[in-house]
């Protein structure tokens, strides 16, 4: 380990499936106890990214450390001592919950007691049940209790909610919060922008094998050009003359028989502070106000010129 | 707990819960067990051995291929593998555990049929179990480790199940899993030779069938092994966890590599034919298992005594039982029914002196002689003739061990074949005379084959241990002077002694060629167990009789020899056209023989032979042997000029009869005590329950007239109905 305490170090990863370069640069760091997003839509190399770091694919090129571990080479060590949940896997159609567990138990060097674990997930009743008979939010509960049976130092939640209904993954969310609370290390990938914005410390959204923009969610969305929209509802018209010149020199449309004013301002704090007072100056009675910040998925279609989920 | 034992024991749980997998390892193979039994009439012997290999053959292939194959693609195809690949295991535990649960998930099935075999077909049980079980467990580890390298070379599901189909198809129909190999072409057997399965089936049927150890089939064991270790090897190394990953085309090149051992033992077995050999062996016990029941027939069973309607249990080769009076339904005992009324039923007729290294007669062309196809074919003409057991007394001993080899096995049909191998006389004695004027290194070697000549009591010793190694089954020595014209030099008394001393020490039965009344008495002091001829020339006094009665020595005066002579010297050859020999053939012996007796060329042969023996004098002597209470045989001395291989005893009764001996007598000596001087006399000779079932069935009644015995209706050799009309054909399948 190169003296860093990160958990995951990840430098000018690159990945090439013959022709296609999947990740093409790849640089970020995790530390000890924090949970960190890969954001990015479908086919932007997230995955390929976590499986390289678990220790499923060998890299094309890049520096990566896990644990202090090169997952290229001391896989065992690695995969002995991370959790994993991965898309697109499944278990034998007549495996009972609980022994899918003590299975998976066996082979790793240290493990957690399963039944607390069940406990935990939600899963005691469903102990005794075949893997083919739980439902798609159970199945998932099951793969977090398999990605948490060794009790690993990192845990990789490869897109964790996908496929899943609102409520279940509500539930998959505050299960994660859960993991958070308890200071694990987390590393989740996903294409939902409130997943990463709702669980994440920090996030990097990757498009086309490329990281666009890293930092904590907030930090995201201050350091893009994007406004944030201000409307006013006033119970009077309000005179299109006269407003203040911080309104004039930002974008700003009446609507609504002159009652609704819509401004879009880099400045939204200042822009409410003049406006309430120029009302309150001309004697018009304020109805509402509304603040609407930017979200991931306008900084991500302001960098990427498209939509997150297509 | 650790990764293996984890595996292993889920994957247990998890086949055990699959129902598609009980019923193709357990109801699918029960139906064939049934299907193949009844196809076969199981429940009347025989056949269960071979079916009971067939349907765990089939099984073995079944969880090979598809338990182990086809399941290990799904379970990558379906992303379950994927799942362990980011747990900190290698392939070995799932390997190792697939191979451990086919075989726990197999074995309870085998049992369960090997039990079923016992109990509904009455297969012995295996004598060989531990042999049976390694064997076993051996073929579902190799055919799942051939089901895993499919797996790891093959990129989809469709894939896998175009190479299972390439090599289950072959495996199932064409290494006699399905169909018995030696009902297919030869072609087809040879190429079987190259597919796993048909070791198997080889293996297993030895095993079930003839007993064999695993170590007697150490051949289909080291392929298995050998495949076992290069298919996990592999699958090792081509081990894949994701559908994603693809292997190139060419890598399905390593099936043919794991199939290596297969490859290099094909090229071997189809050059030396070891297992189709054994296929024979075993189908040849098939048929002795059979059960029938001949019934409403005339027993003579061989003490002498007759059962004028009665019937024969015959089963796994044996009289089961005799029946004297009420014969049960075919259908009670689950037996063929065989109807004898009219017909007698005798002990399988036994000749005692033979020389299968002679033809009989005479070839036009030498060309036409191959020694040792022609001695299993003079065997094949005994058996043909109901003669189910011979004695060569001197014979050369390499080609008459290997000739005894091939047809005592059973790889050829044949009269069972005991062997003295070479015979023991003096220097320039009767046996010698064949070689004297070959060149003397051609001669050493056939004499060494042919005769032993020892100079003292000694070496007498040495040579009859030296035989005792090589398994003869018995000592045949020579006294004989000759007479005018044709002169011997005679063995030593001494030497003949010590010959017959060691003789009874190895426990090998040893009789004595005489020509003159002094040789019978010199044999007689020796001890001899069996005078042959007697004297042709004089008479034997009663007192010589007397003693060989008190003795228990036994008494084979082969008129038939006699008889052949005198006819030679007179240049007839109507015993040649007896209906019998003439079946037998071959057709160019009996031709060159007429030819020849009736041509000039024979004159000088003809001269030598008369007054050699006097047939009236040799029947006067069986005669009062018989009245002294002598033990009597039969033996006909075939392979000299006009006593062809074949129907020899026949002509021996006969003129028996015709020497004023009873048809009861003549039958008892061909067949009980012919038995008791070859030592057999506790498994042939008689029709009497837990004896071989070698008999012959005739038309009429050999008590009252002896050529009865010639219109013979079926023989019965071993439990198997011979098929007469294939014995003659046996070289060309």
């Amino acid at each position: 380990m190169s003296g860093s305490a990160a958990a995951i170090s990840v430098r000018g990863l690159r990945k090439s499936y013959g022709d296609f370069e999947a990740v093409r640069g790849i640089d970020f760091e995790v530390a000890p106890g924090e949970v960190f997003g890969l954001l990015g839509p479908n086919g932007a190399g997230k995955t390929t990214t976590v499986e390289i770091l678990e220790g499923l694919r060998p890299r094309s090129a890049g520096e990566v450390s896990v644990l202090g571990f090169d997952p290229g080479v001391q896989v065992r060590e690695l995969k002995d001592r991370i959790g994993v949940s991965l898309q697109q896997t499944n278990l034998p159609e007549k495996i009972k919950v609980h022994e899918a567990l003590e299975l998976f138990a066996a082979f790793y060097s240290r493990s957690t007691n399963a039944d607390q674990l069940l406990d935990r997930l939600k899963l005691t009743e469903k102990r005794n049940v075949y893997y083919s008979k739980l439902s798609g939010g159970q199945k998932q509960r099951v793969a977090l209790a398999l990605a948490m049976i060794n009790d690993p130092q990192i845990v990789f939640l490869d897109e964790p909610t996908a496929g899943l209904d609102p409520q279940v993954r509500l539930e998959i969310h505050s299960l994660i919060q859960e993991l958070r609370a308890a200071k694990r290390t987390i590393l989740i990938t996903t294409h939902y922008i409130e997943e990463a914005e709702k669980l994440c410390d920090r996030v990097a959204i990757v498009d086309e094998g490329k990281v666009i923009a890293i930092g904590t969610p907030r930090e995201i969305q201050a350091k893009t050009l994007s406004t944030a929209k201000i409307e006013i509802v006033c119970e009077q018209p309000i005179p299109a003359d006269g407003l203040p010149p911080i309104v004039v020199a930002a974008k700003y449309v009446i609507s609504e028989e002159g009652k609704r004013l819509t401004v879009q301002s880099t400045q939204p704090a200042k822009v409410i502070v003049e406006l309430v007072k120029w009302i309150d100056q001309q004697g018009i009675g304020l109805a509402d106000i509304f603040l609407k910040h930017p979200t991931l998925e306008d900084v991500f279609i302001e960098l990427t010129g498209k939509k997150l989920r297509e | 707990m650790n990764a293996y034992t984890a595996h292993a024991l889920i994957n247990i749980k998890l086949t055990f819960r699959d129902r598609t997998v009980i019923f193709f390892n357990y109801a699918f193979p029960l139906i064939f067990f049934f299907m193949f039994g009844s196809l076969n009439n199981a429940e009347r012997g025989g056949a269960i051995v071979t079916v009971l290999t067939m349907v765990l053959t089939i099984g073995i292939l079944g969880t090979g291929f598809f338990g182990a194959g086809i399941r290990a693609v799904a379970d990558r195809e379906q992303n379950i593998l994927r799942r362990f690949k980011v747990a900190p295991i290698s392939p070995a535990p799932i390997l190792v555990s697939s191979l451990v649960t086919g075989l726990i998930n197999f074995l309870p099935g085998a049992v369960v049929m090997v039990l079923l075999s016992h109990f509904l077909y009455g297969m012995p049980f295996p004598k060989r179990w531990l042999s049976l079980f390694l064997f076993l467990s051996l073929g579902v580890i190799s055919f799942r480790a051939l089901g895993m390298i499919i797996a790891s070379v093959v990129n989809s599901m469709q894939e896998s199940t175009i190479v299972i189909q390439l090599l289950y198809f072959p495996m199932l129909l064409l290494s006699g899993a399905t169909i018995p190999l030696s009902i297919l072409p030869n072609w087809i057997q040879i190429f079987a030779q190259f597919l796993p399965a048909s070791y198997l089936i080889t293996g297993l049927q030895g095993i079930l069938g003839r007993g064999e150890t695993l170590g007697q089939n150490m051949w289909s064991a080291a392929a298995l092994v050998l495949t076992t270790i290069l298919a996990l090897f592999v699958s090792m190394k081509l081990f894949r966890w994701e559908k994603d990953e693809k292997v190139p085309a060419r890598s399905k090149l390593w099936i043919v590599a794991v199939l290596t051992p297969f490859l290099i033992s094909g090229i071997y077995q189809s050059k030396s034919r070891e297992n189709l050999t054994k296929a024979k062996l075993v189908e040849r016990l098939e048929r002795r298992g059979r059960t029938i029941l001949i019934r409403n027939v005339r027993v003579f069973v061989g003490d002498g005594k007759v059962i004028e309607s009665g019937g024969v249990l015959v089963k796994n080769g044996r009289i089961d039982h005799v029946y004297d009076g009420a014969i049960p339904d075919p259908k009670d005992v689950k037996a063929d029914a065989v109807e004898g009324s009219g017909k007698t039923l005798i002990p399988g007729l036994i000749d005692v002196h033979v020389h299968l290294g002679a033809p009989g007669g005479f070839l036009l062309s030498q060309g036409d002689a191959d020694p040792y196809r022609d001695m299993a074919r003079e065997l094949a003409a005994y058996l043909y003739s109901g003669i189910t057991a011979v004695k060569s007394v001197g014979d050369p001993l390499d080609a008459i061990l290997k000739v005894r080899r091939q047809v005592n096995s059973g790889e050829k049909l044949g009269a069972e074949l005991f062997i003295c191998g070479p015979l023991f006389t003096a220097v320039g004695g009767h046996g010698t005379e064949y070689f004297k004027s070959l060149p003397d290194n051609i001669r050493k070697n056939l004499e060494a084959q042919f005769v032993r000549t020892p100079q003292t009591a000694e070496e007498a010793r040495q040579q009859v241990d030296a035989l005792k190694k090589d398994h003869v089954d018995g000592i045949k020595a020579i006294l004989e002077s000759g007479m005018a014209g044709m002169l011997f030099n005679r063995l030593d008394v001494a030497v003949l002694k010590a010959i017959s001393e060691e003789a009874h020490a190895q426990n090998l039965p040893i009789v004595v060629h005489t020509g003159a009344v002094r040789d019978v008495e010199d044999a007689v002091d020796a001890q001899a167990n069996g005078i042959e001829h007697g004297s042709m020339r004089e008479p034997i006094p009663q007192a010589l009789f007397a003693r060989m009665k008190a003795a228990g020595i036994a008494y084979d005066p082969t008129l038939t020899v006699f008889e052949a002579m005198q006819d030679l010297a007179a240049g007839k050859t109507d015993l040649l056209d007896r209906p019998l020999l003439q079946q037998v053939g071959p057709a160019k012996l009996l031709g060159g023989t007429k030819d020849f007796i009736r041509s000039e060329k024979s004159a000088k042969m003809r001269e030598g032979f008369k007054g050699f023996a006097d047939l009236a004098v040799a029947k006067q002597n069986l005669l009062h042997a018989w009245q002294a209470g002598v033990m009597l045989v039969t033996g006909s001395d075939a392979g000299n000029p006009m006593v062809l291989h074949g129907p020899t005893i026949h002509r021996e009764m006969q003129l028996w009869v015709e020497a004023g001996i009873p048809p009861t007598v003549a039958l008892r000596a061909a067949t009980e005590s012919a038995a008791r001087l070859l030592r057999t006399d506790r498994r042939m000779g008689l029709i009497r329950p837990g004896y071989e079932a070698s008999m012959v069935l005739i038309s009429g009644d050999p008590v009252k007239d002896i050529h009865a015995t010639e219109n013979i209706q079926a023989v019965y050799f071993k439990g198997e109905r011979v098929d007469r009309s294939e014995l003659f054909n046996q070289d060309k399948q």
